[in-house]
């Protein structure tokens, strides 16, 4: 054993080089990660206290950011409404994620010719940069555009839809844009749900006589509870504080009138202004509506750490 | 258990046409964006939206490259996601080599702190960050933002890294130990080489997170010479919104890159992007 014919003294210096050299791997991560990931997040409780333009000096006021939030009308309402979009947002979302996400995998689970090159058609988009997909969506649906001039074109519609210029429409077609481009994500989760059901339990299942459909509904869909779970987790936590389409398309006064309003959004606009002559902007309360949203979505994304935590 | 995924001649045709159906709801948007970015003039592009072009302008990607500054974009882009790529490789290799493999006191207390980075997001503390990054002097810099998108994806990657980790046996180690190796070399010679597929996962996630990120540039950068393409489509839109034909050939720049890579990668792509999205 060499570390026998060692002199204590080197033994000393090569616990000391170790524990210099552990120093000195770790330092680079830890650094980078807190002061532009951690810090920010801890700074979110004392940044909530004051009142703050975002230049200038801080004043201290105490919870005032908070009961403002939740009990000024100014501030009450734009947040109730902001949630209550943000809640329809996530449900569309969520809603055809399950639906047309299962109904496709189930689908692709099958001897389907050419399932192979349909995952990889289906999951085209993801990759793609939100921005990109917002706007060629945007053109796509814009009244001037590709599906209203087919819709007329076929006698669908007597006159192109607005669909992101109506107050009634706008929400939800920026939610199906979402989904559009997100969908081969959902597609793939469930897929490999659906693949990792045990094959001995179908086997059974068909010797009890059980037809396809049974089959699937009492052995795989139950199977498939946990894929589902973890689809809404994640994108709940995504969209109570992503709004870049938003932002993109319809800047950060979230129109037409406000009506695509959502967390993500209202958050920006407290921070930095809707338009470039705002005047109140409160860092102060930018920090206490991070921090309400990340107590919102908290429960969800604390499940999401634990099951990585278990599986690590 | 085979009949249960066998399809007849007659079922087989009812799922190709709804895979049609959906492939058709996918390509449809691309395919318009292709046809209308080689149009001459954005009237043509009203008139008949799937009409073939006439004449077929490739020069309008020469254009959107030139004229509205889409290289120098393209550029800025490029050294976001290149510098993001090698920051995050090494920085989140070594952590994660540490509290995997070479825990100390207070070592899980640092993992600890990387979880709750993965439990909130870092939007929602974009009014501290801002008041961060603008004390150390990087607003409007490309420093800056790189070192902020970084830092964004580490929690992420230390995690895929760490538990990749998990997995590789730790005999080399030992025997490497034993003959005296100190943990740099540990690191270089043994760890590294091993976590090769776990890396590359990490590369690709963050290549494609800090091309694509639109949110974190639009908060630090202000002068255009520094934007990247997601904040150059959003000037680009300010300025031709009209310039259908333009803004077309504006987004296949910005996607073509991510097509061609995902074209030749796809495999890839699927299985790095979904464990990536699991671990966010």
């Amino acid at each position: 054993m060499p570390s026998d014919t060692r002199s204590p003294r080197s033994k000393m210096s090569y616990r000391a080089l170790e524990r210099i050299q552990r120093t000195l791997l770790l330092t680079p991560g830890v650094l980078l990660y807190g002061i532009f990931n951690f810090l920010p997040l801890l700074a979110l409780i004392p940044l909530s206290l004051v009142k703050w333009p975002g230049i200038g000096p801080k004043e201290f006021v105490g919870l005032d950011n908070f009961a403002k939030v939740l009990t000024q009308p100014y501030y009450r309402d734009q947040m109730l409404n902001a949630l209550f979009q943000n809640v329809i947002f996530f449900v569309v979302i969520i809603g055809s994620f399950l639906i047309i996400g299962t109904a496709l995998a189930l689908l692709l689970s099958f001897r389907t010719w050419g399932r192979k090159s349909y995952q990889v058609l289906f999951f085209l988009p993801y990759p793609m940069a939100g921005a990109a997909v917002a706007y060629l969506l945007d053109l796509f649906v814009h009244p001037r555009g590709p599906f209203n001039a087919v819709m007329v074109e076929l006698g669908l519609v007597d006159t192109p839809i607005p669909f992101l210029g109506s107050e009634d429409t706008a929400l939800v077609t920026m939610a199906l844009f979402y989904a559009w481009h997100r969908m081969g994500f959902a597609i793939m989760l469930i897929l490999s749900g659906i693949l990792a059901v045990r094959t001995d339990l179908l086997e059974a299942s068909q010797l009890d006589g059980a037809s396809r459909w049974q089959s699937i509904r009492n052995v795989v869909l139950p199977v498939l509870g946990p894929a589902f779970v973890l689809i809404t987790v994640i994108v709940m936590v995504d969209v109570f504080n992503n709004a870049d389409y938003i932002l993109l398309i319809m800047g950060p006064e979230a129109g037409p009138l406000r009506s695509t309003d959502i967390m993500g959004t209202f958050l920006f606009r407290t921070a930095f202004g809707g338009s470039a002559d705002t005047t109140d902007t409160n860092f102060g309360m930018a920090a206490a509506i991070g921090l309400l949203t990340a107590l919102m979505i908290l429960p969800a994304a604390i499940f999401l750490a634990l099951r990585n935590l278990r599986n690590t | 258990m085979d009949k249960i995924f066998k399809l007849n001649k007659r079922e087989q045709l009812v799922v190709q046409f709804i895979m049609l159906a959906w492939v058709a709801v996918v390509l449809i948007p691309f395919g318009a964006a292709i046809i209308n970015a080689l149009k001459p003039n954005v009237g043509q592009v009203f008139r008949e939206p799937f009409g073939l072009p006439d004449p077929w302008t490739w020069s309008n990607f020469a254009k959107a490259w030139v004229n509205a500054n889409f290289s120098q974009y393209f550029l800025n882009s490029t050294i976001i996601a290149v510098s993001c790529v090698i920051i995050v490789v090494f920085c989140a290799s070594t952590t994660a080599f540490v509290l995997a493999r070479m825990p100390f006191r207070g070592s899980t207390a640092v993992f600890i702190c990387f979880l709750i980075g993965v439990i909130i997001p870092i939007r929602l503390a974009l009014a501290p960050l801002f008041d961060i990054v603008r004390t150390l002097g990087l607003l409007d810099s490309l420093f800056g933002v790189i070192l902020v998108q970084s830092a964004s994806m580490m929690p992420v990657s230390v995690f895929i890294l760490v538990s990749f980790m998990k997995n590789i046996s730790v005999e080399l180690e030992e025997a490497a130990k034993m003959d005296g190796a100190l943990p740099f070399t540990v690191f270089w010679r043994i760890i590294f080489p091993l976590m090769r597929p776990a890396i590359a996962t990490i590369a690709l996630l963050t290549f494609v997170q800090a091309w694509n990120e639109y949110f974190l540039p639009l908060i630090f950068l202000q002068s255009e010479s520094n934007y990247p393409l997601t904040l150059g489509l959003q000037r680009f839109n300010q300025q031709f919104a009209i310039q259908w034909h333009m803004m077309f050939a504006g987004i296949l720049i910005m996607m073509g890159p991510t097509i061609i890579a995902f074209m030749l990668a796809s495999k890839q792509f699927i299985s790095g992007l979904t464990q990536g999205g699991v671990k966010e």
